[in-house]
């Protein structure tokens, strides 16, 4: 990313950008109040509802809602506010619309207006859980009868200034500016922390039974979720925490941890996080579950990281197949113990868990179980 | 500033900021009902005449009596013609 050589102090300038595509086919009057990252969500959201075969009746029926998480609003939208304001004090300057963009549930209301949704329309705002945190408050309204089909997921648009919040914390991988492509590394001994990536993951939640009524696709049913705070650091994860929130979502999904057919771990490849989230995983499965991380594949896509991730590892459970941690090559003996995945492995997943580590201590996990 | 050139600015800022065609830009066009401007458009439309023109209109009264696109460069012609004096 050359373009972030501009900042003085950011060590990284690794990113993994994704290519915005077709936004024009969005009317105009929808797309002003649009950042990338609602454009991103609203996409994702096309495509999935055309996937689960949602009828347009159903979209405007009380009976559907949306929640969409994102670490901010589109930071892009937010610079772009400031630089026009910051010199000038005239907010006459400032577009009718930037707002919309800027706001923290942008992503969900975007969705919301764009489809026209009369359910719940909700953000959680969970930094790098958000995405994850959205699918579990949706299984939530779905299973306690408050709504019948929930848009969940969580969106998030690359932007220097993001970058830079990690990388203020030395969280940022800078040693691989000019191989990028070897960075970042999940539980390797030569990572050195995370590269931003962008994007939305979107999946439909249904009520079970009216899913299976109607003939729906289903690629898996969720039997467990779970949310805890650490109460212990706003920015560095804790074994500790993350042992009590799987465990306490396995207890809620009423299965003991060797049934978990795979892992997919949050994983960013910083030093710390790497670290703590082996040892949980190593406390609880030992070295039996194969476990495996996205990030060295899309980078890390934060908010939406949770529901991009869950929804290649619904693919994984498709197709019997586990995606290897890409660029670990040799683990950290700290990440030892485990079950890592370092070459394609062919599996059947009956149960696979995922997990989410956010700044604030937040952490989030959720089973999934593939349909009988 | 001649009439000509406040009509081919002011399409411009149509056609830059809202995507609409050319084709629809005659001054009888209803800025509302024909060309699908609503109230937030009419605040970044504001914005973008001030941009281009080099002048303030956010709190002019005239603003608000404006229906066409006709009506919208006659106003900008006489704001042009006011600050010239």
């Amino acid at each position: 990313m050359p373009q972030w050589a501009q900042y003085k102090g950011l060590h990284c300038h690794v990113g993994a950008p994704a290519q915005l595509t077709d936004e024009k086919l969005i009317p105009r009057q929808n797309r002003r109040s649009m950042g990338r990252l609602s454009i991103f969500a609203v996409q994702a959201t096309q495509q999935a509802i055309k996937d689960a075969c949602i009828p347009g009746t159903d979209i405007a029926s009380g009976r559907l809602g949306c929640v969409i998480g994102s670490t901010m609003g589109s930071a892009e939208s937010i610079a772009e506010a400031f630089e026009t304001l910051v010199p000038t004090h005239d907010l006459a300057q400032l577009p009718s619309t930037k707002f919309f963009q800027c706001v923290s549930h942008t992503a969900a209301l975007n969705v919301g207006q764009y489809l026209g949704i009369t359910g719940t329309v909700m953000s959680t705002n969970a930094a790098c859980a958000s995405g994850l945190a959205a699918i579990g408050f949706g299984y939530d309204l779905i299973r306690t009868g408050q709504q019948d089909i929930m848009i969940c997921g969580g969106a998030e648009g690359l932007h220097e200034t993001v970058v830079g919040s990690f990388d203020v914390l030395y969280a940022t991988s800078s040693g691989f500016n000019q191989n990028p492509r070897q960075t970042p590394r999940p539980f390797d001994a030569k990572r050195d922390g995370l590269v931003c990536g962008e994007g939305a993951g979107i999946v439909i939640l249904e009520d079970y039974d009216r899913a299976r009524k109607r003939g729906a696709k289903i690629y898996a049913e969720i039997i467990g979720y779970n949310t805890i705070g650490n109460g212990a650091h706003v920015s560095e994860s804790n074994r500790e925490a993350i042992v009590s929130c799987i465990s306490e979502t396995l207890a809620k999904a009423k299965i003991a941890p060797q049934e978990i057919d795979y892992i997919n771990a949050h994983a960013t490849a910083t030093i710390q996080g790497d670290k703590e989230e082996a040892a949980a995983i190593r406390q609880i499965f030992g070295a039996k579950t194969p476990l495996s991380s996205l990030k060295g594949n899309i980078g890390h896509t934060l908010g939406a990281s949770g529901a991009i991730e869950l929804i290649a590892s619904l693919i994984m459970m498709e197709k019997g197949l586990i995606f290897p941690t890409l660029n670990l090559k040799e683990p950290d003996p700290e990440c030892a113990g485990i079950n890592h995945v370092m070459q394609p492995l062919a599996k059947k997943i009956n149960l696979l868990l995922k997990n989410c580590f956010a700044f604030g201590g937040i952490n989030a996990s959720l089973i999934c179980k593939k349909p009988d | 500033m001649t009439e000509a050139e406040v009509i081919k600015l002011t399409n411009e800022v149509f056609i830059d900021s809202f995507e609409i065609e050319q084709s629809k830009l005659i001054p009888q066009a209803n800025i509302f009902n024909d060309l699908g401007l609503d109230s937030l458009d009419i605040v970044d439309l504001v914005v973008a005449l001030q941009k281009k023109f080099g002048v303030t209109i956010r709190d002019d009264e005239r603003v608000r009596t404006i229906r066409t696109l006709g009506d919208l460069q006659n106003f900008i012609l006489t704001i042009k013609k006011e600050i010239q004096k």
